[in-house]
């Protein structure tokens, strides 16, 4: 279970695997529940990936419709969460042309472990938003994976494909233009 | 993100909204694939695989091959070696790309991992599929006795490659269907 999830799981977890096991077994309306109860984390995380509100949707809605799919194949011991996450960006990362996420360099990613990022200032959320849609594509996966849900940074990389190094370093690198970004904009 | 403004104030970045709802309801599409899926799912006697085509084409390209070339073969003239086979000491006949440990290797992992998804597979598909794969060796054994018979053929080296890559493309698209779920 991922420590996006954990805050979460005492409550929607349980209620979630009764779902599971009524959807496994063709019952539409208990996958509908499911995507009321996380079409928006799932749509949130496409549209920071996206930047676009109408590929997001595309990519949310194709989300659900392969976990639907691939339902036979979830392992209950394993958050329904972060599985529908992987599955979500997974769906943004083959709608993306082109190469992504490339590695980067990195000597030694332990000097990458950092705690969240936080603010001397109070930043308006607005502002805040629109600062992470600027960063480049690999920074802003990583930051939009561990920063914003909470994903550590073997999990994030596993689900983008990179390595765990480079998504530390891409982290960092997110960390690095954002406080740049948010102080040109507050001057 | 959406349009709607944010006006609330927040000093670390994990106090940002993981909830962002979409502006349409999403739910009446997926509903409609859904049931796609399911209509699709009841009828599995009427269902094509992705890999099915492929093999299925692969094998009737060798098919068409070899007949063409069983055509040309039929032609009178003179083979002084007709009627021999390719013994085990004649390998060397077969074309070098063939004889490679790569290929050898790739193919033997490949057929090791198809076996394994076969018996994944419905038994009605599993059926087509195998009996494609059959066709595609048969198609080869064939190819390789002709050769053991005019073991200096050109088109017959040719043949006996493209079939095998035919195989091996054949192979691949059965082993990839299992990992395309996700």
């Amino acid at each position: 279970m991922t420590t996006a999830d954990k805050g979460r799981a005492d409550t929607v977890v349980d209620f979630d695997a009764a779902l599971i096991e009524r959807a496994r077994k063709g019952d539409s309306r208990a996958f509908e529940r499911l995507y009321r109860d996380h079409v928006g984390r799932v749509h949130g995380l496409c549209l920071r990936m996206t930047r676009n509100p109408d590929q997001a949707a595309d990519c949310a809605q194709d989300a659900f419709i392969k976990a639907w799919k691939a339902l036979p194949k979830f392992e209950a011991r394993s958050s329904f969460s972060t599985w529908l996450h992987r599955i979500a960006v997974n769906t943004v990362l083959e709608k993306r042309r082109g190469p992504s996420n490339a590695e980067i360099a990195v000597e030694d990613p332990t000097e990458y472990e950092e705690p969240v990022l936080s603010f001397d200032t109070p930043v308006e959320e607005e502002e805040l938003e629109a600062a992470i849609q600027s960063l480049p594509q690999g920074a802003r996966d990583a930051l939009v994976l561990c920063g914003v849900y909470g994903y550590e940074h073997s999990e994030a990389a596993s689900m983008l494909g990179i390595a765990v190094g480079t998504c530390k370093a891409q982290l960092h690198r997110a960390r690095g233009l954002l406080r740049d970004r948010l102080e040109r904009g507050v001057r | 993100m959406t349009g709607k403004s944010f006006g609330r104030r927040v000093n670390r970045i994990d106090q940002l909204a993981q909830n962002v709802p979409p502006a349409r309801d999403l739910w009446p599409a997926i509903a409609e694939a859904i049931e796609a899926d399911r209509v699709d799912a009841l009828r599995p006697a009427h269902r094509r695989s992705r890999w099915l085509p492929a093999v299925g084409m692969a094998a009737a390209v060798a098919l068409v091959t070899l007949g063409v070339f069983i055509g040309r073969m039929s032609t009178p003239t003179p083979d002084p070696i007709a009627g021999t086979t390719l013994a085990q000491g004649e390998a060397s006949l077969i074309p070098a790309a063939l004889r490679d440990a790569n290929y050898r290797k790739q193919r033997d992992a490949l057929l090791v991992e198809v076996n394994n998804q076969l018996k994944s597979m419905p038994p009605a598909e599993r059926d087509k599929v195998a009996a494609s794969l059959a066709t595609l060796r048969r198609s080869i054994g064939e190819i390789e006795a002709a050769l053991g018979r005019d073991p200096a053929n050109a088109l017959l080296q040719e043949l006996l490659v493209s079939s095998c890559q035919e195989e091996m493309r054949a192979l691949t698209a059965v082993r990839d269907s299992g990992s395309q779920e996700i």
